[in-house]
């Protein structure tokens, strides 16, 4: 364990600051110049969505990066944060959004471990029952000390992480999207247990991008978009649309723009049939949560539909059963009236979201990469492949060095006008598209925004999943809005504004029969 | 070696794209190959190597040549030769599950099985050697492609699944050889003398090199060209490089990976039933796993740093290194385990350049 700072705590000073914290992972600004302080007994929530630079800010807070400009003051002294042990031992404690716990060990064992009350050169297991016995019944925890992890249900392994933090005496929390994993009823024990915490003298910082929760625990909110802070709340004085516009920047009032061509097929768009159909569709996710409830909607021939939600409100699992890469769990999806096939859906060209991921294999060559998904029979044959790349590569204007050189060696523009590329040189019926411009500069975006509305005038079914509104606005018909899981709302484009679609995102326009179940 | 270019999909380092600007272009290339992680580890290892002979007081320029000598002239070829077939074939059955991203470390087990299940054929059920051959790459696709399962039910990861299973498919083998199949009345670990009707035919004029080495080199070209030319060595090549993305791209990932597993098996098992089908014509307890072909065959994989084509030649390299030690050993009184060192050296630094190749790369990302 690293010496304790030489300089006395400064009175009054806030419990722990970031100032001007500046981290940088190649050419992602994933932290721009962030302040962000926290009182003794406080609880912070530091919101964003999915790349907003939450889950970098709190690693160089535990320790984990560096920053490359800034510091990390504890109690108005700055410390240096050089691993995760360095700052345990200036009181900071982190729960992660991944449980680290062994589940074949008892629930003091985990906690204690490394920091072991020992007698006799054993671990004396008596003193590290009562230890957690004492600090569970503290802090209202309700954990039983020598029952086995492996056999707790998710909600109580997360308290045995507290109590780790706690057990290390852990003056400041950090909290990473503690209630991913938590059903409703255990969602609102923890925001519970996070207010007793905080009457204890503990200061909280509780990440996640759900405003219910924001509003419902704590006391001041710091909003991250982009890298940067982009709002800074008391959350007595706020509201969940006043967050929303921070998250998601603001861009009120903006008119449409883009290539919408005035005449819109909306007229025999309507008589006409769905190319894809969703009807009452469920999903759950690997943890058996439910992911996506009664969700049903169509597309037609022609049409963009926008999707939008707060990141994590079930898009993603949509979209995955949508392009046959998950099973449904109830409920159909329909392709010109056909159900989707398990695996790969061939009728369906998805751009994804997650483009080192899953969009391409970046050690492969640009080739390669664009082989995918049209490979057909036995023989390879590299010259023709190439060919087709180098045709590909010209007419949507890809800037690469070869086709044979590693995708990865493209920027991120590129890089994605060659997903594009060949998605949309397959002669589907339906595009699936996903922030396709997340991580794109200016030029590249309208150029892909263009595309787009090419693939739609060419007669395709376009579903755009987007966190931009200004996108979904300028390219799409219709904006489906997604909560908890749920499609909440589907507005025409001319209808959806900032504030219906904010508030639709933080479901406070969610169904009215909805109301009447949803207490806990 | 083959001809083949390099293949589509692996890192354009050696390359050669000399038309056009000439002499800055070759420059380049040249750069390139030099600083490969190949040739920077073979030198590398042989600079390593020098120094510690002058330490000891050996003098390279006895040393080498004695190497070169012991390996490849005084009729020591046929020996080099006899053992460059198995250890090229173990580097296949190690590299096609690599492809795919999967380790098979259980060659022993599956050279094994197959060595016993060729010789059980050969000595039961008569013939000639072709169907001892398929039966012995069948036990080794079955041993191997146990992995496959045990990976996609359980989750137990197939560097682990593969490696436990050899013990007791080695085990197995030798029980097989002591007591059902034991040859009557000596007492000694081995079966009985093959037929002559299932031995081997010689390739050329000696005996220690049979038509193992045209099946075995052909093969190899035949994966060479299936990895580079066609869709399921594509769809292997994209599932190795990224999971997700031959998942997303509608190859079947947990098939494919079966199929990669088995068939690395079943070039384990096929080179277990060549050792035994050759001289001397019997499955020898442990006469398979001593000469530890399987993992010099991984290094030589590893040496080789991706590039399947270049992977006859790291055998070659590594096979020359370890037949040339005894003579170098005779002739200058250096003890072979110097080859060892070698060989160890040579994997050090190439995992080394891997990873500083890496680092570097990912901060220039």
């Amino acid at each position: 364990m690293s010496v304790p700072p030489h300089d006395r705590p400064v009175a009054g000073a806030p419990a722990v600051e970031l100032a001007g914290i500046t981290k940088r992972f190649g050419d992602v600004l994933a932290n721009d110049g962030i302040d962000l302080a926290v009182a003794r007994g406080e609880v912070h929530a530091v919101v964003g969505e999915n790349g907003a630079g939450k889950s970098t800010l709190m690693s160089v807070l535990y320790g984990l990066h560096r920053p490359d400009a800034g510091q990390v003051l504890r109690a108005g002294v700055p410390v240096r944060l050089r691993s995760p042990a360095d700052a345990i031992a200036h009181g900071l404690g982190m729960v992660h959004q991944r449980l680290r716990l062994f589940p074949g060990l008892s629930v003091a064992e985990n906690v204690v471990i490394g920091a072991e009350p020992v007698r006799r050169g054993m671990l004396d297991r008596a003193a590290a029952d009562r230890a957690v016995a004492g600090l569970s019944e503290r802090y209202g925890l309700d954990v039983d000390p020598s029952a086995r992890v492996g056999e707790l249900p998710v909600g109580v392994r997360q308290r045995v992480e507290i109590l780790k933090a706690l057990y290390r005496r852990a003056e400041v929390l950090i909290l990473d999207e503690p209630t991913a994993v938590l059903t409703p009823g255990e969602t609102e024990g923890l925001l519970r247990m996070v207010r007793e915490f905080a009457a204890e003298g503990v200061s909280v910082l509780l990440v996640t991008h759900k405003l219910e929760e924001v509003l419902a625990a704590s006391d001041r909110v710091t909003v991250l978009r982009g890298g940067r802070v982009t709002g800074r709340f008391d959350t007595a004085a706020t509201s969940a649309d006043e967050l929303v516009q921070a998250m998601i920047g603001r861009s009120l009032g903006a008119p449409p723009h883009g290539p919408r061509p005035t005449g819109t097929p909306s007229g025999p768009a309507e008589a006409m049939a769905y190319v894809l159909e969703v009807r009452d569709l469920h999903l759950r996710d690997q943890d058996g949560v439910a992911a996506v409830a009664e969700v049903s909607f169509g597309v037609r021939a022609g049409e963009i539909v926008g999707l939008a939600g707060v990141a994590g409100s079930g898009q993603r699992e949509l979209v995955e059963a949508v392009t046959g890469l998950r099973r449904a769990g109830s409920g159909e999806v329909l392709l010109e009236g056909r159900p989707v096939e398990g695996g790969r859906e061939r009728r369906v060209a998805y751009v994804p979201a997650d483009r080192a991921g899953r969009a391409t294999a970046p050690i492969m060559s640009l080739a390669d990469n664009l082989l995918m998904g049209e490979q057909r029979g036995i023989r390879l044959r590299p010259d023709r492949m190439r060919q087709r790349a180098a045709a590909l590569v010209e007419r949507f204007s890809i800037r690469a060095s070869s086709v044979r050189a590693p995708i990865a060696q493209l920027s991120g523009g590129n890089a994605q006008k060659a997903v594009l590329a060949r998605e949309l040189s397959r002669d589907t019926p339906v595009l699936v598209v996903e922030e396709p411009t997340q991580g794109v500069d200016v030029g590249a975006q309208e150029r892909i925004h263009a595309l787009l509305a090419e693939a739609r005038d060419a007669g395709r079914a376009v579903l755009l999943q987007s966190s931009e509104l200004s996108e979904l606005r300028a390219l799409a018909d219709r904006v489906l809005v997604m909560f908890e899981g749920r499609v909440v709302a589907d507005l025409p484009v001319a209808e959806a504004t900032d504030e219906r679609l904010g508030a639709a995102m933080t479901g406070a326009a969610r169904p009215e029969q909805g109301d009447a179940e949803a207490t806990g | 070696m083959t001809g083949v270019e390099n293949p589509v999909g692996t890192p354009p380092t050696t390359s050669a794209p000399a038309r056009g600007d000439g002499a800055r272009r070759v420059g380049v290339v040249v750069r390139r190959l030099v600083l490969s992680p190949a040739v920077l580890s073979v030198a590398g290892a042989l600079a390593l190597t020098t120094i510690v002979m002058i330490a000891v007081g050996v003098d390279p320029s006895l040393a080498y040549p004695a190497l070169v000598r012991g390996a490849l002239m005084d009729g020591n070829l046929e020996y080099t030769l006899a053992a460059y077939v198995p250890t090229l074939g173990m580097a296949v059955a190690f590299a096609i599950p690599l492809r795919a991203g999967e380790f098979n470390l259980g060659g022993d087990g599956q050279l094994s099985l197959g060595g016993i299940v060729a010789a059980a054929l050969a000595l039961h059920a008569g013939g000639s050697y072709v169907v001892p051959l398929v039966g012995a790459a069948l036990a080794g696709a079955l041993v191997a492609g146990l992995s496959a399962p045990l990976r996609t039910r359980l989750g137990i990861p197939a560097i682990v699944s593969t490696l436990l299973l050899s013990a007791p498919a080695v085990s197995l083998a030798s029980y097989l050889a002591r007591f059902p199949l034991a040859e009557p009345g000596t007492g000694l670990a081995q079966t009985p003398l093959l037929p002559e009707s299932a031995r081997l035919p010689a390739f050329g004029s000696s005996s220690y090199v049979t038509i193992a080495l045209p099946l075995v080199a052909a093969l190899t070209a035949l994966w060479l060209y299936a990895d580079a030319r066609t869709v399921p060595g594509y769809e292997i090549r994209a599932l190795g490089a990224n999971r997700e993305f031959a998942r997303y791209g509608g190859v079947r990932v947990d098939r494919m990976a079966a199929v990669t597993l088995a068939a690395g098996g079943a070039f384990a098992g096929l080179v277990g039933g060549l050792i035994v089908l050759g001289p001397p014509y019997r499955f020898v307890d442990g006469a398979l796993t001593a000469p530890g072909y399987t993992f010099t065959a991984i290094a030589a994989v590893l040496l080789a740093a991706g590039r399947p084509p270049a992977i006859p030649a790291a055998v070659a390299l590594l096979t020359i290194l370890q037949a040339g030690g005894q003579g170098m050993e005779r002739e200058a009184g250096v003890p072979s385990q110097l080859t060892q060192i070698v060989q160890g050296l040579i994997i050090v630094i190439v995992s080394v350049a891997a990873v500083v190749r890496s680092r570097w790369t990912g901060r220039q990302a």
